[in-house]
């Protein structure tokens, strides 16, 4: 299960935020540790340079762009592995439809098609597309190519 | 939780920076959402709106019960636009608001012509939206398009449906079994995803059916997953299919070993690490089998991916704790990730050559780890003092250098549980290795001149007060002891007067000098403090001249606490007061019975400060004395054996009693330990009847009824059957409690006068064979053995009849004799078809009883066993045997 999809802006503000299976109460305490660990260890990253952490059974990824950091939480079967998979597919869809590293105002501009992009990603914590041609067509309706 | 954005300075007042969302109202959005209503409706500005709410969402902002109806309601009008890119935000957009089951049907007819309509897209979106609104009823009359959307011919669609699948199993388990034909036929699809979905799904329907795994896993592995995250899966269902599968086949060969080894050339890393990590996890897996995945692995961490290196790490980790000479050969690699920017990679790898590091590489690992400690988080640091605790353990010789790393370390900065786990391991060092014991403590005292932690501070005086005066110099640890008497709180130096007063009684040259000390403490400004003083100064011998201090002051002043603090706490507040002062000898002693979840925990190593040596008496201590206490068990002699407490009733019962058997030479004692858990009642007179009809050879002597069982408040009934002198005497009892049950007011806590007669059920109970040997473990069992000799040995060979496995059949003849397993050969290493397990204990009578027990199987499932049992006594030789031929 993918327990989190979250998006916060350089200084710690949550811009998107997708929970799966994570009650109510515990969601503040994810938010704040997640950016925390932002905070701590994306200072100097390259662009989508991927860092990894683990509590306990649950792991994380996380990265940059632009001015966007992202983080992507799992456990079971989504390890840190093939959270790389879906933070890489997150990625490449926000610089597909951003056109490069967004700025923040570029990625607030274009919020709507992420997280349309986001609805094809993660579907109730299971990863459900990871190209991201494909993505872009499904955004707006049309169907794969190699269909 | 609104986060709102940062306002940005006014010297950056450059458009660009402004966000589209900057002073978004919620109201405003709501009123901007009319333009849903527009009979012309303009698709652009509709899509804006609709961003505007997805980011009123987003930032945690709700929408009331009637706002959330009115936006949805709004929203479902525009299914009447043909604007595609609308259409698209309409899907998400009902799916965020989650609409609530009275409103769905409002959707639903739009959703099912969707459903059905020409256009691919508009299917599987559908079916998306429609599977997360939905319930029961619905998805009945759409179960029809769902199966045929899973073989859609375009994956869009039926990726939509296998992965509604997936949900719709949490909640409708008994409707999407049923498409299992369809989803197998979605296995084998040539689009990758579906098949990734596919294959997830089948497993989750199929999970409980273990022969229906095993097939699909034969059939895949055999033929072509064209998905990376397929195969993952495949992997993984493929260990699952071996981990219950148990043993090798006939030939020795692990059953697709070769499928898993095969992948570790697949061409994605995610799969060769699949492959690699469930090598490992392999049960019983050979170095033969490791060494490809450890060498897969090795290359992962110089992976340029930190995820890889990561990955790669922590399976090597977890390797490393079970074999650590398998991961030796990647020391160099890991060695250069110490320096590795991520800091949970570093840790691992440090915490991996700790494991695997010989004595020879410790100094050179502590020079690094050194240069490391200063940049890592609390938490990483507590996992490298605890990889450093069982390092030295493991070499005793090391001690000073890893000694001198955690006294450097513990001066420097770090939260509370980082300092605990330090102190900890300084402790367990100093318990297990006497030659760090001086340097340890002085590191302690010199941690205690300034520590911030009153919890450690006390705890460290605790324990100086206990090692300290055993130590060549005691009087060089009153110094830093003394200084907390005028440095700290009240309650670090209530501690500290407790620790000088245990110097003063274990060192007579140190009591007149304690004495002055103590004397000081009188007018210290806290109670306790001064209360402390006055009693120790008291009670040690008044005038402080160099006596020895009387045994019976020292045990009552550091002696042992035998009262458990729950009962005597529950006395206190039973107490009422009175003329009568309270009477510490009237709290009950047995410990309650532990609640089912303490039960569950499992049995935890006692670690550092939390255990003294000086704790708790032993279970076995403790019935002695309390059986000793009763003058009617005085001519029974030496206690022999108490049993571990045997349940008598369920859990969560009115009456909880369980029982404990004391085995003396002629004599058994029953232990009824009882608890009322009803609050109402007050039991009085209570006593347990106990047939021994099928114990002809008991015959009951005695029996101590208890007076009273108030509630939550544990008692006991005893009662004494004799039997045949030194003779390992069987017998089934039966039991009933009975008692007069008096009503209680649970507000005033007063009970009616009259009591009504009742009596209660209980389990039978046992005396058998394992109650008469005792489990005492020998350090050599071969010496044990030899010096004992073959005059009284005793060989014959048994057939256990068909088994489970050969670790099912050695565990119940361990449990039948009641003896201690030696040099661990209570284990059986998986897939092996024979096993030799070593046991010695002491049998009634006191002889010393040493047996070797030699297992093999015979054909698939039968065991065969031959057992050899060596005494000092022939007869009890005998008995052994007589014990597993009748068992």
């Amino acid at each position: 299960m993918i327990l989190a999809v979250l998006f916060a802006n350089a200084e710690g503000n949550i811009l998107i935020e997708r929970f799966h299976g994570v009650p109510a109460e515990e969601r503040l305490h994810w938010r704040s540790f997640l950016v925390k660990l932002g905070a701590d260890n994306l200072k100097g990253v390259k662009n989508e340079e991927l860092l990894v952490a683990c509590h306990k059974s649950v792991y994380i990824v996380y990265t940059i762009l632009g001015d966007v950091s992202i983080y992507v939480v799992g456990k079971d079967e989504y390890d840190e592995l093939a959270l790389s998979e879906v933070i890489f597919t997150i990625t490449s869809a926000v610089k597909d439809v951003c056109g490069k590293p967004p700025t923040e105002r570029r990625f607030l501009d274009k919020y709507g098609r992420i997280c349309l992009c986001l609805d094809e990603i993660v579907w109730k914590g299971y990863l459900e597309n990871t190209e991201k041609e494909r993505i872009k067509r499904l955004i707006r309706l049309k169907p794969p190519t190699e269909f | 939780m609104a986060q709102q954005l940062v306002k940005k300075d006014d010297d950056r007042d450059d458009e660009a920076e402004y966000s589209p969302f900057m002073g978004i109202e919620k109201g405003a959005v709501l009123q901007e959402a009319r333009v849903f209503n527009d009979p012309q409706l303009d698709a652009r500005r509709c899509s804006q709106v609709i961003t505007k709410l997805l980011y009123l969402l987003n930032q945690g902002e709700t929408f009331t019960k009637t706002e959330a109806t009115e936006v949805f309601f709004a929203v479902t009008k525009l299914f009447q636009s043909r604007d595609m890119g609308l259409r698209r935000m309409v899907y998400l957009m009902i799916k965020e608001i989650s609409p609530s089951a009275d409103e769905v049907i409002i959707v639903t007819s739009s959703l099912m012509k969707d459903m059905n309509s020409k256009i691919d897209m508009y299917r599987a979106n559908a079916i998306r939206v429609l599977c997360r609104i939905t319930d029961g009823t619905l998805l009945a009359q759409i179960e029809r398009y769902l199966k045929q959307a899973i073989v859609d011919k375009n994956p869009v669609v039926a990726s939509a449906a296998l992965v509604s699948g997936i949900h719709l199993l949490q909640t409708n388990p008994e409707i999407v079994k049923r498409w299992s034909n369809e989803v197998q036929e979605a296995v084998q699809s040539r689009a990758a995803l579906v098949q990734f979905h596919a294959l997830g799904l089948l497993h989750q329907i199929r999970q409980n059916d273990r022969l229906a795994v095993s097939k699909l896993v034969t059939s895949l592995t055999k033929g072509t997953v064209r998905s990376p995250l397929a195969q993952c899966l495949l992997i993984r269902y493929t260990s699952q299919v071996i981990r219950e599968s148990g043993n090798n086949t006939q030939s020795g060969d692990r059953p697709f070993y070769d499928y898993l080894e095969s992948c570790l050339r697949h061409k994605s890393e995610m799969v060769i690490f699949e492959a690699a990590r469930a090598i490992t996890e392999l049960n019983g897996v050979t170095s033969r089998e490791l060494t490809p995945a450890i060498t897969v692995l090795q290359l992962f961490l110089s992976s340029s991916k930190p995820v890889l290196r990561f990955a790669a790490v922590r399976t090597l980790n977890k390797v490393a704790m079970t074999h650590p000479t398998s991961v030796t050969n990647c020391n160099i690699d890991m060695e250069s990730l110490i320096s590795d920017q991520n800091r949970s990679i570093a840790t691992l790898a440090i915490t991996t050559l700790l494991k695997t590091g010989n004595e020879s590489s410790v100094d050179r690992l502590m020079k690094q780890i050194t240069n490391f400690m200063s940049d890592i988080a609390d938490e990483f640091k507590i996992v490298v003092v605890e990889a450093i605790r069982s390092l030295c353990q493991k070499f005793p010789l090391k001690y000073r250098s890893l000694m001198n790393f955690l006294s450097n370390i513990l001066r420097e900065e770090g939260g509370f549980e980082y300092k605990k786990a330090i102190v900890d391991s300084i402790v367990i060092l100093i318990r297990e290795i006497p030659d760090a014991k001086e340097t340890g403590l002085l590191h302690l005292c010199e941690f205690i001149e300034d520590c911030e932690f009153t919890y450690l501070s006390t705890q460290i005086l605790h324990f100086l007060g206990i090692e300290g005066p055993k130590t060549s110099d005691p009087s060089r640890y009153i110094r830093f002891i003394y200084n907390r008497v005028h440095l700290e709180n009240a309650t670090v130096r209530a501690g500290a007067v407790s620790t000088l007063a245990k110097f003063g009684a274990a060192v007579d040259e140190l009591k007149p000098r304690i004495f002055v000390l103590l004397r000081r403490c009188l007018f210290d400004s806290d109670d306790e403090v001064r209360d402390r003083a006055t009693l120790y100064l008291n009670t040690l011998g008044g005038d402080g001249s160099v006596v020895e201090t009387d045994k019976a002051v020292k045990d009552f002043l550091f002696g042992p606490f035998d009262i458990p603090l729950v009962n005597l706490e529950t006395s206190l507040k039973n107490y009422e007061p009175s003329e009568e002062a309270f009477d510490i000898d009237s709290v009950p002693k047995e410990v309650k019975s532990q609640s089912l979840a303490e039960k569950k925990a499992p049995g935890k190593k006692p670690t550092g400060l939390g255990a003294p040596p000086s704790g708790p008496p032993s279970t076995a201590d403790a019935y002695q004395k309390i059986l000793s206490s009763i003058p009617e068990f005085a001519n029974f002699g030496n206690l022999f054996k108490s049993s571990a407490p045997v349940e008598l009733t369920e859990a969560e019962t009115e009456y909880a009693v369980n029982v404990v058997k004391h085995i003396f030479d002629r004599h058994v004692v029953f232990q009824y330990n009882c608890t009322n858990t009803i609050p109402e009642q007050l039991l009085e007179n209570v006593i347990v009847i106990v047939d021994s009809s099928e114990a002809d050879e008991f015959a009951e002597v005695f029996s101590k009824p208890l007076k009273s069982l108030p509630y939550d408040s544990p008692g006991q009934i005893f009662v004494a059957f004799e039997k045949p002198e030194g003779a390992p005497t069987l017998g089934k009892f039966s039991n009933v409690l009975k008692f007069i049950v008096r009503e209680v007011d649970p507000t005033t806590g007063e009970a009616e006068d009259d009591g009504v007669e009742d009596e209660y059920q209980l389990e039978d109970l046992e005396i058998v064979s394992a109650d008469y040997t005792l489990k005492v473990a020998v350090s050599n069992f071969r010496n044990a053995w030899e010096s004992m000799g073959p005059d009284c040995e005793r060989v014959d060979e048994y057939g256990l009849g068909p088994r489970e496995s050969l670790a099912e059949a050695v565990n119940t003849v361990i449990n039948l004799l009641g003896l201690q397993p030696c040099e661990g050969t209570e284990v059986v290493p998986p897939n092996s078809r024979s096993h030799t397990c070593l046991l010695s204990g002491v049998y009634i009578g006191n002889v010393k009883v040493l047996v070797r027990l030699s297992f093999g199987l015979d054909g698939p499932k039968d065991v065969a066993m031959k057992l050899t049992v060596r005494s000092d006594d022939e007869t009890v030789s005998d008995a052994i045997h007589e014990i597993v031929a009748s068992g």
